[in-house]
């Protein structure tokens, strides 16, 4: 792979350059790959937060894979670096750097920016069902004890101190927790917070 | 705030203290941490506890163990030294770091020195937003309890939002080449959520539609 020394020079300079790498290790380099990416019409979009190796294996496009691929090889220790720019679930608006992680420092690896600027009239792929709903239904599809545990979790409390101040047990609200990220479709406690806080779900104090 | 002395070329840890050690490398972290570590494993009344990823902790543990020139297996069944792991799930993670702590209070020991690894967005760790989240609660979970908690955040490998975000702005104390320092950035815990976590960037953008 003659590209690879292009990419250390690259990531050793601090050019912040593009490189795509496919499922076959193929690399495409530069203006070549932001060229493909400006193109490109089935790009998927992920979540924002935890697990984006198993984001992007949902899906199946190929550049989903190629993205799949090099962070796994980041974890692996096989690769050195990447950085994600994702695009935000609000797609038309702009996008957003999401990610940016770990110089193993081992030399041995590729760099992976996968740059997709959002806005202009591309084609998105559709989002995952359980963002796809309106934020009003998200909201109702919580159970009156979810939204009281949603309330305290805005507050900035954790577990031990939410089942303290509902008088509930510990793994309960473990339970309460969990259905509430998941219900809204967070990938995150804190983002679960955050959408809450957005949509006017949470008595702002 | 009460201090504990280290050793007469390491700094004075106000007690309780969470700090953030800013370091370039394993070249730089190595002796700053292996000597936090020692004082404990030195010190009968102090307790130690190594925590992160799966395997950062029990890697730490033979370093420390390398230096002493002796096996500390006896003192982690003593429940004198432990080693704690991350966990994906925030929740999960807080309790890996909260039960240990308790126990070394439940066994009265007059310090505990707890290292934690930082890393950042990786999967067995919890996603960056939560871990922010949690390491301003450390703060809530240490204010009544003898722990002083050293962060190791690592400038070559983590991500510039990780330190203006977690080391600068979740940590009182920073501590670097040597000289520790109160924290300017520090942002107390029951004001973070606001000012911090719901001003990501990466959660602002991100919508329901």
């Amino acid at each position: 792979m003659a590209d690879r020394e292009l990419v250390q020079d690259a990531l050793h300079l601090q050019r912040g350059a593009i490189a795509i790498v496919d499922p076959d290790g193929n690399v495409t380099w530069a203006d070549d790959a932001w060229a493909a990416l400006e193109s490109q019409t089935d790009l998927p979009r992920v979540p924002i937060g935890k697990n984006l190796l198993e984001a992007y294996r949902r899906h199946h496009e190929p550049i989903a894979q190629a993205v799949g691929n090099a962070i796994a090889a980041v974890f692996e220790g096989k690769a050195t670096y990447f950085e994600i720019e994702h695009r935000a679930s609000r797609g038309s608006e702009r996008s957003y750097l999401t990610s940016a992680a770990a110089l193993r420092g081992d030399g041995a690896g590729l760099v992976l920016i996968h740059r997709v600027v959002s806005g202009g009239t591309r084609t998105n792929s559709p989002l995952p069902a359980d963002t796809r709903t309106p934020s009003g239904d998200v909201f109702k599809r919580l159970t009156p004890r979810e939204r009281e545990v949603l309330e305290v979790m805005a507050a900035g409390l954790d577990n031990r101190a939410i089942a303290a101040k509902l008088r509930i047990q510990y793994t309960t609200v473990r339970g309460h927790v969990r259905a509430v990220i998941e219900k809204l479709g967070a990938s995150s406690r804190l983002e679960a917070v955050a959408r809450a806080y957005r949509n006017g779900w949470v008595t702002k104090e | 705030m009460s201090g504990r002395a280290g050793a007469v070329d390491a700094p004075v840890f106000p007690v309780p203290s969470h700090v953030a050690l800013l370091h370039y490398g394993e070249a730089e972290l190595r002796p700053a941490v292996l000597q936090f570590m020692r004082e404990a494993v030195d010190r009968p009344d102090e307790a130690l506890f190594c925590f992160g990823e799966p395997g950062v902790g029990e890697r730490l543990l033979r370093d420390v163990e390398a230096q002493v020139g002796r096996d500390l297996s006896a003192d982690r069944r003593a429940g004198r030294i432990v080693v704690g792991q991350s966990d994906p799930d925030v929740d999960q993670q807080l309790e890996n770091f909260v039960v240990p702590l308790e126990a070394c209070r439940g066994r009265g020991f007059a310090l505990v020195r707890f290292v934690g690894i930082v890393a950042w967005n990786v999967p067995r760790f919890p996603p960056p937003e939560d871990f922010l989240w949690f390491e301003s609660k450390m703060n809530e979970v240490i204010a009544e309890l003898p722990v002083v908690g050293l962060c190791p955040y690592d400038l070559g490998r983590i991500p510039a939002r990780a330190i203006a975000y977690g080391a600068l702005e979740t940590h009182p104390l920073v501590l670097s080449h040597g000289l520790l320092r109160q924290n300017p950035q520090f942002i107390p815990p029951d004001r973070y959520l606001r000012e911090r976590l719901l001003r990501l960037p990466w959660l602002e953008d991100e919508s329901v539609m």
